[in-house]
């Protein structure tokens, strides 16, 4: 026990947040753009059509690819599916003016258009699949609804569609409490700090939970090397692009815009009931971030059909589990509808 | 004899009844309008007061005749909007480059079409020709289309 007990403090005391390697499976940057890029991850024989994957905007792509044995990207490869995975990037002190319109019809727009180039030339095809995670997936969301011929299918994993069941955060982010145009006007971009210390308070219980998980299963090498994976990826939150926060604050908290006639973007609405492309919506059990219903909500308003599955897991534990590496891979090899 | 009690398990009691009592207790905290306006208040000051020491050390630069934070975002974001210009030239090149690719590609299938359809009527006419020859039996010799233009 003592020694456990020693062994324990000397793991803590000399853990380094940004020491462990994550995001390492093999991939090549095809596209830039100001602070976001295209990772191409390429699979030996494709089997699917290529899969576009658009990450959350408030953390860094790598939760898709924490360990070679837990990675969301290399299990899609595997299954035969080329990916093409946008990264946001971490935006600076210049990029607080980027609005969702820029994130929309340039961003997105053009990392899609030369992904779409790339598979014509590399797999002869250029008819894409489209998964969205978290925030990334109410982004794809809302591009789907201003180019909605886009995607043959779409898959939204956690994203939040239905503002009416976002839980706590949607508690929080009140017009009457929440002063998102103070924070904006003066920090630019919604700061990386407040955001890692609003999803701590979201549930204060998983802190000491997170302490103690690691104490009973301590003497687990893998056990504690995903823990590591994780805290060193959760400790890495990173700005949300300044004008694009006010927008999704007020469009999807404040106003549950999908549900009204749009999300307002640019001189458009990007309205979802025009999306035909059929939809998959996958959810976590225990997620506090984006609750089930809150993203279920999506086939009330999705034009196409929509099927929706639950997963066990939370918002970040479920990219760890095997259940979504095969759920989404059981989607993507099925033959369309 | 008493049983040895089980620290391992009476701390883990302990830390499960603590827990359930902190989340129901933080879940009531978390939830309370009067909490979470003061909270939001809180933040709007903090957001104040970066924004007034961002503004002041921006005037105190710029007294100093040094380039200011404003100074060197505003760089960065004609940087970030040049680079974006010059994105929407690659656009158009590779719109260009398509159209090129489709028009080079139409014109190769023009010119095959073309040559196949030459060569069927060449065929064409040389049956007909073949069967005119069988149909005028040996009656007079014919003079094909060839020979009369040789003639």
């Amino acid at each position: 026990m003592l020694d456990k007990m020693m062994e324990f403090s000397e793991f803590v005391t000399k853990f380094h947040f940004d020491g462990h390697p994550i995001g390492t499976a093999p991939h090549e940057v095809i596209f830039r753009q100001n602070k976001s890029c295209v990772r191409y991850f390429e699979p030996v024989e494709r089997k699917a059509q290529p899969l576009f994957v658009s990450m959350p905007l408030i953390n860094k792509w790598a939760v898709f690819d924490l360990l070679p044995n837990k990675s969301v990207v290399k299990a899609l490869v595997d299954a035969g599916i080329p990916v093409y995975l946008l990264d946001w990037g971490t935006p600076k002190d210049e990029d607080a003016a980027v609005g969702m319109e820029e994130l929309c019809d340039s961003v997105l727009h053009r990392a899609l258009d030369r992904s779409r180039r790339h598979a014509r030339q590399r797999w002869d095809t250029d008819v894409f699949d489209a998964l969205g995670y978290c925030v990334g997936g109410t982004v794809l969301a809302a591009y789907c609804g201003l180019y909605p011929d886009s995607f043959r299918r779409v898959a939204l994993l956690a994203a939040p569609i239905d503002f009416r069941h976002a839980g706590r955060l949607g508690t929080w982010a009140d017009p009457e409490t929440f002063p998102v145009d103070r924070i904006i006007d003066n920090f630019g971009n919604f700061p990386a700090e407040l955001m890692g210390t609003s999803f701590v308070w979201l549930k204060p219980s998983t802190t000491p939970a997170k302490w103690k998980g690691l104490w009973e299963r301590f003497e687990d090498p893998k056990f504690r090397e995903t823990w590591s994976a994780v805290e060193a990826w959760n400790s890495d939150n990173i700005d949300f692009w300044g004008e694009a926060y006010r927008s999704y604050i007020k469009n999807c908290y404040f106003a549950n815009s999908f549900f009204a006639d749009g999300w307002p973007i640019g001189a458009r609405k990007a309205d979802l009931r025009k999306v035909q492309s059929p939809l998959h919506v996958f959810a976590a059990d225990h997620d506090h971030i984006c609750p089930p219903d809150a993203a279920f909500g999506a086939k009330d308003v999705w034009g196409g059909a929509v099927e929706c599955t639950l997963l066990k897991g939370g918002h970040v534990g479920i990219c760890l589990s095997s259940r979504l590496t095969d759920a989404l891979t059981k989607w993507a090899l099925a033959p369309e509808a | 004899m008493s049983e040895t009690p089980d620290f391992m398990k009476m701390s883990q009691q302990i830390y499960d009844q603590w827990e359930k009592g902190m989340s129901a207790w933080w879940d009531q905290v978390l939830e309370n309008p009067a909490f979470l306006s003061a909270l939001g208040e809180n933040v709007a000051n903090q957001s104040r007061m970066r924004g007034a020491y961002a503004k002041a050390v921006d005037e105190n630069l710029s007294k100093m005749h040094l380039p200011t934070r404003g100074d060197l975002v505003r760089v960065a974001r004609i940087a970030t909007l040049l680079e974006e210009k010059v994105l929407q030239v690659e656009d158009h090149l590779l719109n260009i480059q398509d159209t090129l690719s489709r028009i080079e590609k139409e014109a190769i299938t023009a010119r095959i079409d073309a040559a196949e359809t030459r060569i069927e009527l060449r065929e064409r006419l040389a049956q007909l020709e073949a069967r005119l020859e069988g149909l005028e039996g040996g009656a007079a010799p014919r003079r094909t289309s060839r020979a009369k233009k040789e003639a």
